[in-house]
């Protein structure tokens, strides 16, 4: 019991929150909206996924903004010259992990703090981005919207797609030889080669996924609206790390859950919403999510001796 | 090596700001004083964002100017909103000592420090599309004033909404400073005509466009009587239009706002987005750029009434402000004929 304390914890804030939603604005349960408002947060929650595998393995990487936003565009560009959805979705997963294992060879490579090299790729790839596409819209094609399955249909499928991706990566990092390196090498990178693993390799693995993710989730956003914005993404590497943080992922690596993740999101992109439904004004958004962020740190700094390990 | 660095340091500069080692450093003439004839003005002009298509669009009318006037324009800023990178941008313009800056501020307050800095080096300083506080410039372009923007937002509203019902305003940011004064015209309007007209909620999209779908289907969900959206920053409104539509309440709940176009051409068309409300952006560029050459050149000084700005004609300013005219309603009838 006491090893789930903290994802139990954000479990019971989050009930708390939906009750008092249920109480004093029913309406936020109406359907259409509720699966419109979860569709639109699944590429959120696969680059937070990704996020917290890269912070379990003692790394960060802020540039998933930017790798999300260079996707957008180009599989937009390609989808607006013809290019079926099938093949473009692909390449996007493709190019995604490219722009990942430029990251993982700076850091796991050449041995530079992740910080400072994902920075840097935050910068340079929303300025290319400006410089390639000048703030210009893109227009897609019809029948790229919900993979062409129609509204309803197409919102249960992105859902369908990240709970799947949920339950597979929460698995495979508890399950799988390559999962428990990540955690091995989040520990204790020293340890983890003594006993046989390659923290290099596991480290450059990790953003490579990482980068993988942030692709895909780029076509999970654009089937939802029928035009790309190129600033698409910007702000999605803070959303990522705090959903991250908040659902007991450890900063200092090693520890956390990945379905500790998927509920640190849903806190977090409830409160917004919920502002609006309760009628307080949007003034106070950041000012909340801060607060939750800041709450989930101290937490941390609570719980670091002996808790979920 | 080493001595070649300063020599190639200098060609570099050269050739961002074309001075060469024998002319006279930009800057260092003395303020009001007239550019040195012969040396090519070079104007810094900061957008708030330069990835924003608006942007863009500022620099096309600012590079028909530049080519014509014979101006070097230098167009950089934060790639997306970001108050303190727009500051770093001034401080190396300062650095690199440009003849005129012309900005558009992000933070009203936040940016006037930096941009007196500049004027007490002797660089020119304007502002246009939003404004810095009155002694940091010496004018303002205009592209509409923030009455001309708040009047003519909210008496389209009213209309589509046949004049009651509650609406909601969808921004970029909660600081952004133009914002802020359309906002408080469109309320000073609200309360002096519209009496049975009330605004819900007023929501930052931080200038995107997905943000503002999800803002907007937030509001759609929340205030289920909403008869109008109100998008007052350009990637808000498709954003909002996107969320009516998958709402299933295009026709119903009316969109209208601030922005370009050609993003909005689609669902104007359909039905989904009413009104599409804007100045022609290029002219704001042609016009910051031909002011900033004759504040440059002491041909346009404190006090004028009026500005000549070639083709755009006589301009009227009032007090510091140079005023590009009426913002223009772009609807189904008319929305075909513009291209930007």
């Amino acid at each position: 019991m006491s090893r789930y304390f903290r994802e139990l914890s954000v479990a019971a804030v989050l009930a708390l929150m939906l009750s008092a939603l249920a109480v004093f604005a029913p309406s936020f349960f109406s359907p259409a909206p509720l699966l419109s408002r979860l569709a639109s947060e699944v590429p959120a929650l696969v680059v937070a996924l990704g996020m917290a595998v890269v912070m379990i393995g003692r790394q960060i990487d802020i540039s998933v903004g930017s790798i999300f936003g260079l996707t957008a565009v180009l599989s937009g560009t390609l989808l607006a010259n013809q290019v079926p959805l099938p093949l473009v979705l692909p390449l996007a997963i493709l190019t995604g992990a490219l722009f990942g294992g430029i990251n993982g060879w700076l850091v796991a490579g050449l041995g530079l703090p992740s910080i400072v090299v994902t920075l840097a790729t935050l910068v340079t790839g929303r300025e290319l981005l400006s410089l390639w596409q000048q703030g210009r819209f893109i227009s897609l094609p019809e029948g790229v919207q919900w993979f062409g399955l129609g509204q309803t249909t197409g919102q249960w499928t992105l859902i369908a797609v990240g709970l799947l991706l949920v339950t597979l990566m929460a698995w495979a990092s508890r399950n799988l030889a390559a999962g428990r390196f990540i955690y091995a090498v989040g520990s204790d990178p020293e340890a983890a080669r003594l006993a046989g693993v390659r923290p290099g390799a596991v480290t450059f693995g990790t953003f490579v996924l990482m980068g993988a993710l942030a692709g895909f989730a780029a076509v999970l956003n654009l089937v939802q609206s029928p035009q790309v914005d190129p600033k698409a993404g910007g702000g999605l590497e803070l959303k990522a790390i705090a959903a991250a943080v908040i659902g007991g992922v450890a900063v200092t690596g090693g520890r956390g859950r990945l379905w500790g993740v998927f509920l640190g999101l849903l806190l977090l992109t409830t409160i917004n919403p919920a502002l609006t439904y309760l009628r307080v004004e949007a003034y106070w958004e950041k000012a909340i999510q801060g607060t939750v962020i800041l709450l989930a740190v101290v937490a941390d700094r609570f719980q670091g001796n002996g808790g979920a390990k | 090596m080493k001595r070649l660095l300063p020599i190639l340091a200098c060609a570099a500069l050269a050739l961002i700001t074309g001075c060469g080692p024998s002319e006279s450093k930009p800057g260092t003439s003395a303020p009001g004083g007239p550019a040195p004839a012969g040396k090519k003005l070079s104007i810094a002009l900061l957008p708030k964002s330069k990835g924003n298509q608006y942007f863009v669009n500022v620099k096309k009318g600012a590079d028909k100017a530049a080519a014509e006037l014979g101006i070097e324009l230098i167009f950089d800023g934060p790639t997306n909103t970001d108050p303190a990178k727009q500051n770093e941008i001034v401080e190396n313009w300062i650095t690199l000592g440009v003849d005129v800056i012309a900005a558009a501020c992000e933070n009203r307050d936040g940016i006037a420090t930096a941009l007196k800095k500049a004027q007490a080096k002797g660089i020119k300083v304007l502002t246009y599309d939003s404004d810095t506080t009155p002694d940091a410039r010496s004018f303002f372009v205009n592209q509409a004033t923030a009455q001309g923007i708040g009047y003519t937002l909210m008496d389209t509203a009213a209309k589509l909404c046949g004049e009651e019902g509650e609406f909601a305003i969808i921004t970029a940011t909660l600081t952004a400073a133009n914002m802020n004064e359309w906002r408080k015209n469109i309320e000073a309007r609200l309360k002096e005509k519209y009496p049975k007209m009330k605004l819900v909620d007023t929501k930052p999209c931080d200038d995107q466009k997905d943000k503002a779908q999800q803002e907007t289907a937030n509001l759609l969900g929340a205030y289920p009587n909403l008869k109008c959206v109100m998008a007052i920053c350009s990637p808000a409104v498709p954003g909002a239009a996107e969320a009516v539509k998958q709402a299933g309440k295009a026709g119903k709940v009316k969109v209208l706002g601030l922005g370009l176009p050609n993003e909005n051409k689609a669902y104007v068309k359909s039905g989904v987005t009413q009104a599409v409300i804007l100045w022609k952006v290029e002219d704001l560029g042609y016009l910051t750029l031909h002011a900033a050459a004759a504040l440059a050149k002491g041909e346009l000084k404190p006090g004028a009434t009026s500005y000549k700005a070639g083709p755009l004609g006589e301009l009227k300013i009032e007090g510091t402000d140079i005023l590009l005219g009426q913002p223009f309603v772009f609807t189904k009838d008319n929305i075909e004929q513009f291209d930007f």
